[in-house]
């Protein structure tokens, strides 16, 4: 730039701060209310958004699909839709190193390679057209980062044409439409400044007009939201019901069996009873977890974690049975309120299996009455299961029938055939299930099992309040 | 009273001074879009501001990290208000430094005498984008953890030395203790000085050569 030019952009400077305002009180005026604002919307996001709870990290989980955190989202888009050009695509260094190598040092030294001394939008209209399409590429990468870039072979056209169009809209268009603007500003050098903004204009339209048909086409996927418990209550009790799945068997529901009894190839083996000091004061929590994942291979335990069975446990789900281990039997730890399993019912209340059998079930019959486990085949983890499986599945539960096998059995009868031999024996095996949880299920089951809590409530007959005449 | 200690003051750090060549600079016609650069800054104040609580609680270790959060947002008086400020303060700053850079390309605001300005504004963007990736392993959640091993992966693409970065970044071939150990240390110490320093410069460089106006057809 020659000197004659810096004196004319110094003096024209000159000529605004005349006619200008001052930085106290005008500018800071403006900039403490902008801060105002923030402080305000940080503080509505962080009370009523809050922060999304997470699992804890598990480096043996590796089926976990890792996303980035959202304003890095548009690169890992991008480098997904350039492994799908073909040769090319699959040298990865490119696109994952050198192309935002360029990207940074393009826009870093954008000072010194923008030489045009001009400020004014008419005759800038190439880097601001480059810059348009560029950031419109951005927002739209972000926006369908999570769309699958490859459809599987069985999808269906529009999710097919979905996937086939996302080069296009990311890479292609933007590509072509820069190229051409750098085209025409070097080459063409008397284009007005109306048709660089016509193309920037068309190019942005149509990658956004894609955008939205990738999207409308895109495949329905629900959101799965991962529960996670945060407060102490909800750990202690995720804990429990953890632990009646997986640990009761052996450990028993109380913790203080010595000798494991009825459980194929552990039987007679002994093992600590882990509700004792012995355990719990020479244990610390995550050696505590380390066994539960790791297994103790001496003395029969088996070993939980991901890293040996990919349906294992999880970091989290582990370290709450520990959480559950310390509140309910170290007596150094002082457990907080703990909600009831289920809400007690009224007089003439009928339980519904989403609000109470659901919880029962989960505490004190999964464990056995799951999928691989010796069990007659009656599986219990779901309202169908409970119906519909099981080798007595006829007689099991009868809607209205006090005779229904799973009443008999969780009452301490036993269920003999004609020859007087157990075929079923009482549930739970080890012990007895206390007379308000055997209400819920006998109060269920005369009632015909409804699922919901509305349908249960339909069944609700108040008792009839006794008039007693007045004398 | 106060005119004497003021005086007193005065004389010896040159608060009139001051207050003439800083506070009553004259200044182009501003509008709201140039407030995005001070809203930065003060988001980087706000960020410290939190981020300095935070760390009286958090503890970078792959056993405690996630239950030192855990006992934040439970247990600490407001832990859960200095957290939720500063995660979502660590969005929004990424966001308005971006906007920030668009306002300055859009009005041409990188050229002379305002180059170098631009130059480490671009520093800032790159450091305050290496806050978020620093951040973002912290809290030791599923996310995090493997977010951070696609990210350092991406980095070891690189040819040649990307197996050198690769380990400097994790601190080993797999994502460890050293990993979250270092880039707590890079998010609470490195990348913060530098973000200090380089707002340094670009603040005493704005305060050189003044705003810059908004350009109209004369430009």
């Amino acid at each position: 730039m020659n000197e004659d030019t810096k004196k004319k952009v110094n003096e024209r400077y000159q000529r605004e701060l005349n006619k200008g305002e001052f930085f106290w009180p005008d500018s800071i005026f403006k900039d403490a209310i902008v801060a105002l604002g923030l402080t305000i919307l940080l503080i509505l996001l962080a009370t009523f958004v809050g922060v999304a709870g997470e699992p804890k990290a598990d480096p043996s989980d590796t089926s976990y699909v890792p996303r980035p955190e959202w304003y890095f989202l548009f690169l890992f888009k991008f480098l997904a839709l350039y492994g799908q050009i073909p040769v090319i695509g699959k040298i990865e260094w490119l696109a994952a190193v050198l192309v935002p190598s360029i990207g940074i040092g393009l826009i870093l030294f954008l000072p010194l390679l923008d030489k045009n001394p001009d400020r004014h939008y008419t005759k800038r209209t190439m880097s601001l057209g480059v810059m348009t399409i560029l950031v419109v590429d951005i927002v739209i990468l972000t926006l369908i980062s999570n769309i699958p870039t490859v459809a599987p072979d069985d999808a269906t056209l529009l999710i097919k044409l979905s996937a086939w169009l996302q080069p296009y809209a990311g890479l292609v268009i933007p590509g072509v439409a820069m190229a051409a603007l750098i085209a025409l500003a070097y080459f063409a050098k008397n284009t007005s400044w109306q048709v660089m903004a016509w193309i920037t204009g068309i190019s942005s339209v149509l990658i956004i007009a894609l955008t939205v048909a990738i999207m409308a086409f895109a495949p329905k996927v629900e959101a799965t939201e991962t529960e996670v418990a945060e407060t102490l209550v909800d750990q202690i009790v995720a804990g429990q019901d953890l632990y009646s799945i997986h640990c009761v068997e052996c450990h028993g529901d109380d913790g203080k069996v010595t000798v494991i009894e009825g459980v194929e190839g552990l039987e007679g083996k002994e093992v600590s009873p882990i509700n004792s000091r012995d355990v719990l004061y020479t244990v610390n929590d995550a050696s505590m977890a380390e066994i539960i994942a790791y297994g103790r291979p001496d003395s029969g335990m088996n070993p939980f974690g991901k890293m040996y069975n990919p349906e294992g446990l999880s970091k989290s789900e582990m370290d709450n049975i520990v959480i559950f281990m310390r509140y309910t039997w170290d007596d150094r730890f002082e457990a907080p309120q703990i909600p009831e399993l289920f809400p007690p019912l009224a007089d003439g209340e009928v339980p519904s299996y989403d609000v109470h059998i659901a919880p029962i079930v989960k505490r004190y019959c999964i464990s056995c009455h799951r999928a691989g486990k010796d069990n007659n085949n009656y599986l219990m983890t779901t309202y169908e299961e409970i119906l519909t499986t099981g080798d007595n599945v006829d007689s099991n539960i009868i809607a209205g029938d006090e005779n229904s096998y799973l009443l008999q059995v969780i009452q301490e009868h036993e269920i003999l055939d004609e020859n007087g031999e157990v075929i079923i024996g009482v549930m739970p095996p080890k012990s007895v299930l206390k007379p308000n949880v055997v209400d819920v299920f006998l109060r269920w089951i005369m009632n015909g099992m409804p699922l919901t809590a509305e349908d249960a409530a339909a069944l609700f007959t108040p008792p009839t309040l006794e008039v007693t005449p007045m004398p | 009273m106060w005119k004497k200690i003021f005086a007193w003051l005065d004389e010896r750090l040159g608060l009139n001074d001051l207050q003439k060549n800083l506070l009553e600079r004259p200044e182009p016609k501003g509008n709201w879009w140039n407030t995005l650069g001070s809203a930065s800054l003060f988001l980087f104040i706000l960020q410290g501001a939190t981020g300095i609580f935070l760390t009286v609680y958090y503890t970078p270790s792959p056993d405690h990290a996630y239950d030192s959060i855990t006992y934040i947002m439970n247990d600490v008086a407001f832990g859960w208000l200095i957290r939720g400020i500063h995660h979502w303060g660590a969005t929004l700053m990424v966001l308005v430094v971006f906007i920030h850079m668009l306002r300055v390309f859009v009005t041409a605001s990188y050229k002379y005498p305002r180059e170098l300005t631009w130059i480490i504004g671009i520093g800032l963007l790159i450091a305050t984008l290496g806050m978020g990736f620093t951040g973002y392993l912290l809290p030791w959640n599923q996310r995090a953890f493997w977010a951070t091993t696609v990210g350092t992966e991406i980095a070891g693409a690189v040819p040649f030395i990307g197996e050198f970065i690769l380990k400097a970044l994790r601190g080993g071939t797999d994502l460890s203790a050293l990993t979250l150990q270092r880039f707590f240390s890079g998010h609470i110490w490195m990348l913060p000085l530098v973000l200090a320093g380089l707002i340094g410069a670009h603040l005493y460089l704005i305060i050189r050569h003044g705003e810059s106006h908004w350009p109209t057809k004369e430009d």
